[in-house]
């Protein structure tokens, strides 16, 4: 039998559009605290919706892949309280995992990559969420949690919990929260660097909910004063379509891998090394962006986000 | 949640919101000067030598001359874009010129021009 935990992301809806409008209210009012654009506000809501109707679509593909690993595995923990919390801390090592594998595999970074082609920073930003998460595999990802004896649905609901808590963290109303907070959980402060496309801040603070995966695995770079967080791609696109914005990468991917006169191999990583990777080297991977940066301000150097060179 | 309450939800939210930023002014287009221009650009690409700048004259997009070529960069909300002008189609409009660029990215640039600037802009932009 199915136990029978809600869709706690379609219940937020609600809550979601209220904190929008507190925080719209409060930027208005205040005349600090972020900065909200028509156009771009839209394209993220429709993000939101098309990945809330993706979902109700293809959702079926990972239940299916899910339901086949809790037929074959013999463990079962069942659903006290504390399976649930732990399978919740586990859920969001396993998002820490493959949000930095979405952003270090141009095949995953297809998928993500929408979530951060804002160049706004506000609580629309967390609703511009992917269509096309189901065709990066990444449902992989959760198969040791199901096989542990975690139950599907708790973990789907783990997941859904882990996306709320994210929401609110797209915000600049809110700069720094008490340091004992800043050190355990994610927070706006955190993830506003992980949305910066200066040097400093690419491929940083991957963190769902816990802060300290990020600074276990070496990828944690805290928010600097000094360096205001310049929000978007490295590359930004110019289009609100919600159509190019969802499927813009992969469409450069399939140019990229299809383009003649490439070995398999170069083909291969065009689709699945980091983005930027050219096979003739004319573009720019994250490695490549810092080592520029630093040659124009060695003075950075051995400062956050370039803690080791340019080989972050 | 029923999947017409949550339809509901979310066309209302999404209008409601969309309302209530353009009618508080949040739809405004950015306005650049050549300052403006030339630090966009830098921002866009950080390592370009920047010879020239002329920006439209309605203050939303701006060409700009670097020893690497010439390149746009345009007013996209309240923010800007910029792409090197080596693959694109240019066409006549109405009250300008529109630049399709070969990209599903940034696949187009309206520019809003006088009739003067836009026989400037076409005979500069015309590609080679």
């Amino acid at each position: 039998m199915t136990p029978n935990y809600p869709d706690v992301v379609q219940w937020a809806v609600p809550v979601f559009t209220a904190a929008i409008l507190i925080e719209f209210l409060w930027i208005a009012l205040k005349k600090r605290g972020g900065r909200y654009e028509t156009r771009d506000a839209v394209t993220s809501l429709i993000m939101g919706a098309g990945n809330v109707a993706a979902g109700l679509i293809l959702g079926f593909i990972a239940w299916g892949f899910f339901s086949v690993l809790w037929h074959i595995t013999p463990l079962d923990l069942g659903h006290s309280v504390w399976v649930i919390v732990l399978c919740f801390v586990l859920d969001d090592l396993r998002y820490y995992w493959v949000h930095r594998f979405g952003h270090r595999i141009r095949w995953v970074w297809a998928s993500h990559v929408n979530h951060h082609s804002s160049q706004h920073y506000n609580l629309t930003t967390a609703l511009r969420q992917t269509w096309t998460g189901t065709f990066t595999f990444m449902m992989v990802v959760r198969a040791p949690l199901i096989l542990l004896g975690f139950h599907p649905a708790m973990v789907l609901f783990c997941g859904g919990l882990n996306l709320i808590y994210q929401f609110w963290i797209h915000t600049e109303a809110i700069n720094r929260l008490p340091r004992w907070f800043e050190a355990v959980m994610n927070t706006p402060s955190h993830h506003r660097a992980h949305h910066g496309r200066n040097p400093r801040y690419l491929d940083c603070n991957y963190a769902g909910v816990f802060i300290i995966w990020d600074k276990m695995f070496g990828t944690f770079v805290p928010e600097q004063r000094d360096d205001a967080v310049d929000y978007g791609l490295v590359h930004n696109i110019g289009t609100f379509n919600p159509l190019r914005v969802a499927f813009h990468e992969w469409v450069g991917i399939w140019k990229d891998v299809s383009q003649p006169g490439l070995s398999l191999r170069q083909r291969l990583a065009y689709a699945f090394a980091p983005p930027g990777y050219s096979h003739d080297g004319s573009r720019e991977t994250s490695a490549s962006i810092k080592a520029k940066h630093l040659a124009r301000h060695p003075e950075d150097a051995g400062t956050p986000g370039f803690a080791s060179g340019a080989r972050r | 949640m029923p999947l017409d309450v949550l339809l509901v939800l979310v066309i209302g939210g999404i209008s409601g919101i969309a309302l209530l930023l353009h009618l508080s002014g949040r739809s405004k287009l950015l306005y650049m000067t050549a300052e403006d221009a030339r630090a966009a650009w830098h921002r866009h690409v950080p390592d370009d030598l920047i010879q020239e700048v002329t920006v439209a004259s309605n203050g939303h997009a701006a060409l700009v001359t670097t020893q690497q070529g010439m390149g746009l960069v345009w007013a996209f909300g309240a923010d800007s874009v910029a792409r090197p002008l080596h693959d694109f189609d240019l066409l006549d409009t109405k009250d300008g010129l529109r630049i399709a660029f070969h990209d599903f990215s940034a696949p187009e640039a309206h520019l809003k021009l006088t009739e003067a600037e836009r026989d400037i802009w076409r005979s500069r932009l015309r590609p080679q």
